[in-house]
C-alpha cells in the first residue's frame, strides 16, 4: 500500500473522530507548546538581559561590601562583619589601579524630594565622585553642568536630577538654579541628565546626583562606599580588577589564605549569575516537557488501543481485501504520527501565540521593546519529539492489529 | 478424477483438516475434506450450522490455514504459505462477498471497490478506472460517489461484488451473501451471480438455505466436518 494512501486513512480516521482526537494530543500540544514557549522567553530575557546589562559597561567593575546577591539572612550577617569601605580606601584604589582609567566612590540612599509644594517620593539621591559619568555606560547632560572636582572638594550642596524629577517638580519651571529640599537639606540643581528609560521595569531617570562629601554630611557617613572603576581596555580589564583586589587585601593585611572581605562585582559576573539561573530553567523545562510528552504519549497510546479495537471488522475486511501485516501496521502508525503530528504542529502555533503575548506583556512591564521569537531549532526539537512520540506510542496499538487473526477479526461485531 | 482435471483445475483440496484447541477439548471441525472446483463451476457449500462449512469457506478464501491437508489454488500450494504471500492470494485471486457487506462506512462506494487495488499498490487514476467499471458491471455506475447508508441493501450488496470482482479473482467466494437481504433483494442478487456466472466467473456460495443452493449447478453438503453429498443440482442439466 503507498504512503499517501495510509496518511489518506489516517486523515479520515483522525476527522471522524475529532474532539477525541483533540483530546487526545492535548498533552503533546501542552507538551510541545510550553518547551518553545520557555525557550523562547529565556533566549528573550537572555538576550534583553546581555543588551542591559552589557550596556552598563563591559569594561568597568564595582568594589563593594556586600555582593550583589544575598540568598539568607545567615550570609547577610556573615557579610555584615565585614569592614565598610571608605573614602580613603577609593583613593587607595585610584593610585594602585594604574590599568583603571577611572575610579571613583558611590553612596546611595532613596529619599523624598520636595519642590515648593511638589514632591518625588522614592527618587535614588547618589552620592556621587565627578568622574560619575564616566564610569560604564556613559550619561549626558540635558542642559547644565556636570558635577566638578570644585564641588567634591569643597562639599557644595549642589545636584544633577534625572527627568523623572524634572516631570514631578519642575512641570513647568525652568529647574538650573532652583533648590530642591532632601531631608531638610537644600541642594542646588546644577545640571539634568538625558534621558534613560526603564530597565525590567525599573526607571533610570528618579535620581539626584550630589557630591560625596555633601551626601555624606547630609545623609550620614556610616556607610559603605562602593567604589566604581573603569579598566583602561578589555584586554586588561582582568589585571585591572587584581590591581585594585591587592591594594584593598594589603591594606586590610590579609593573609595568603584568607579570602576577600569585599566583593568585586562585573557585568560579567551579573550574566554569570543570569547563565546559571537560566540553565536550571532549561533542565527543569526538559524534564517537565519528557513529562508531559510522555504522559501524551500514553494518552495516544491508549487512544490507538481504542482506535484498533473499535476497527476490529475493519481489519479484517481489509486484510480479506489483501491487506498484508505491514499495510495495517503502517496504518496505525501513520495514524498515530498524524495525531501526534498535529500536537507538535498545534503546540509551536499556541506557543508563538503565548511568546508572543509574553513579549508584549513584558514589553510593557520593562518598559521597552522586549520580544521572544520563536527558536527555530526549539521547533524542529517539537517536531522531532512529537514525531517520534507518535511512533512510540503508535508502534504496540499497530502490532497488535497487524497481528490480527482475519477470521477473528471478520466475526467481530 | 483424471491427471487433466487435477491439472486444470482451479482448486483442489485434498484430505484437509482442521482442528482448534479449546482449553483441555480439541474440536475437529473439519475431518479430512477433498474436492475439487473447475473453471467457471457454480458451486453451493450447504450444511447448518456447526457443520465446518464455514471453516471451509476460511480455508477456501485463505483466511485461514488447515492443520492438516494440501490445498492448491489455481496449483499453488497456498496450504503452506506465509502471511503475505496468503494476504497477496487473497487480494489477487479471491473475491469475498459478505453477508453483512462488510463495506467501510466512511468511504464512498467507488472507494469501497478501489480498496482491493489498494492494497495491489495500483496507482490512483487506473484505479478509478478500474473500479468505476467494475461498478458498471453490477449497474451502479450511477451511485459511485454514495457511502453505504445512502444506499439500499441490494445496492450494498452489489458494491460489495464489484469490491470483489475488481481484481479479476480466480473464484467468487460469497457466504449467505443473501441472508441480510428481503427475498426480492435476494433473487435480484442471485439473477447477478448467474450472470456473473455465465460471464466465465467461478463461484462459490456457502449458504445454509436450500433454495440459495439450488441456484448453484453443484452442490456440496457438509455434515460433521466430512463432505456429506457432492451432486449436480437440477439447474446443471
Amino acid at each position: 500500500m503507498p504512503f499517501q494512501e495510509a496518511i489518506a486513512i489516517a486523515v479520515a480516521s483522525v476527522r471522524a473522530n475529532k474532539l477525541r482526537s483533540v483530546l487526545t494530543i492535548l498533552g503533546v500540544v501542552i507538551g510541545i507548546a510550553s518547551v518553545i514557549a520557555v525557550v523562547a522567553i529565556t533566549d528573550g530575557l537572555d538576550r534583553y538581559m546581555a543588551d542591559k546589562v552589557l550596556a552598563l559597561g563591559t569594561k568597568s567593575f564595582t568594589i563593594q561590601k556586600f555582593p550583589d546577591v544575598i540568598v539568607s539572612f545567615d550570609q547577610f550577617r556573615e557579610f555584615n562583619k565585614r569592614k565598610d569601605l571608605v573614602l580613603r580606601d577609593v583613593d587607595l584604589v585610584r593610585e594602585a589601579c594604574t590599568l583603571c582609567s577611572e575610579v571613583g566612590g558611590l553612596l546611595v540612599t532613596g529619599r523624598t524630594v520636595k519642590y515648593g509644594s511638589l514632591r518625588q517620593e522614592g527618587a535614588q539621591i547618589m552620592g556621587i565622585t565627578e568622574n560619575f559619568a564616566r564610569i560604564g555606560a556613559i550619561r549626558d547632560l540635558l542642559t547644565g553642568r556636570h558635577l566638578i572636582n570644585d564641588d567634591i572638594d569643597s562639599a557644595r550642596p549642589v545636584a544633577v536630577i534625572g527627568t523623572d524629577i524634572v516631570e514631578a517638580l519642575f512641570p513647568t519651571a525652568e529647574p538650573l538654579g532652583k533648590e530642591v529640599i532632601i531631608d531638610g537639606n537644600r541642594l542646588r540643581v546644577v545640571g539634568v541628565a538625558e534621558r534613560k528609560g526603564k530597565v525590567f521595569g525599573q526607571s533610570q531617570d528618579n535620581f539626584i546626583w550630589t557630591p560625596i562629601t555633601a551626601f555624606r554630611k547630609s545623609f550620614g557617613s556610616r556607610r559603605s562606599v562602593t567604589i566604581q572603576a573603569e579598566a583602561r581596555s578589555m584586554a586588561v580589564f582582568e589585571q585591572a580588577q587584581d590591581q585594585a583586589r591587592l591594594a584593598l587585601r594589603n591594606r586590610r593585611h590579609l593573609e595568603y589564605s584568607q579570602p576577600d572581605d569585599f566583593n568585586i562585582e562585573t557585568g560579567e559576573s551579573v550574566m554569570d549569575l543570569w547563565n546559571s539561573a537560566t540553565q536550571g530553567i532549561y533542565v527543569v523545562t526538559i524534564v517537565v516537557t519528557g513529562i508531559s510528552l510522555l504522559v501524551g504519549g500514553v494518552v495516544v497510546m491508549n487512544i490507538m488501543l481504542v482506535s484498533v479495537t473499535e476497527r476490529i471488522k475493519e481489519i479484517g475486511v481489509r486484510k480479506a481485501l489483501g491487506a498484508r501485516r505491514r499495510d495495517i501496521q503502517r496504518q496505525f502508525i501513520v495514524e498515530s504520527v498524524l495525531l501526534t503530528g498535529i500536537g507538535g504542529i498545534l503546540g509551536v502555533l499556541l506557543a508563538t501565540l503565548f511568546s508572543f503575548a509574553v513579549g508584549k506583556l513584558m514589553s510593557g512591564v520593562v518598559g521597552d521593546e522586549f520580544t521572544a521569537p520563536v527558536q527555530l531549532w526549539a521547533v524542529a526539537a517539537a517536531v522531532v519529539s512529537s514525531t517520534v512520540v507518535g511512533l512510540v506510542a503508535g508502534i504496540y496499538p499497530a502490532s497488535r492489529a497487524a497481528a490480527l487473526d482475519p477470521v477473528v477479526a471478520l466475526r467481530s461485531e | 478424477m483424471t491427471e487433466t482435471s487435477a491439472a486444470s483445475s482451479i482448486i483442489r483440496c485434498v484430505d484437509l483438516w482442521r482442528t482448534y484447541q479449546m482449553g483441555e477439548e480439541t474440536i475437529h471441525a473439519l475431518r479430512g475434506v477433498s474436492f475439487e472446483i473447475q473453471p467457471n463451476e457454480y458451486l453451493a457449500i450447504m450444511g447448518p450450522s456447526g457443520s465446518g462449512k464455514s471453516t471451509l469457506m476460511n480455508l477456501i478464501g485463505c483466511l485461514d490455514t488447515p492443520s492438516k491437508g494440501e490445498y492448491y489454488l489455481r496449483n499453488q500450494l497456498v496450504s503452506k504459505m506465509s502471511d503475505d504471500a496468503l494476504a497477496e492470494v487473497r487480494n489477487k485471486d479471491i473475491g469475498f462477498v459478505f453477508q453483512t457487506f462488510n463495506l467501510l462506512p466512511r468511504a464512498t462506494a467507488l472507494e469501497n471497490v478501489e480498496l482491493p487495488l489498494v492494497y495491489a499498490g495500483i496507482p490512483k487514476a487506473k484505479r478509478m478506472e478500474r473500479a468505476r467499471e467494475a461498478l458498471d458491471r453490477v449497474e451502479l455506475g450511477t451511485r459511485m460517489s454514495h457511502k453505504p447508508n445512502e444506499l439500499s441493501g441490494g445496492q450494498r450488496q452489489r458494491v460489495a461484488i464489484a469490491r470483489a470482482l475488481v481484481m479479476g479473482p480466480a473464484i467468487l467466494l460469497a457466504d449467505e451473501p443473501t441472508g441480510n437481504l428481503d427475498s426480492t433483494t435476494g433473487e435480484e442478487i442471485m439473477r447477478l451471480f448467474a450472470r456473473l456466472h455465465e460471464a466465465g466467473n467461478t463461484i462459490i456460495l456457502v449458504t445454509h438455505e436450500r433454495d440459495i443452493a439450488e441456484h448453484a449447478h453443484r452442490v456440496v453438503l457438509i455434515r460433521d466436518g466430512k463432505i456429506a453429498s457432492d451432486e449436480m443440482s437440477r439447474k446443471a442439466s
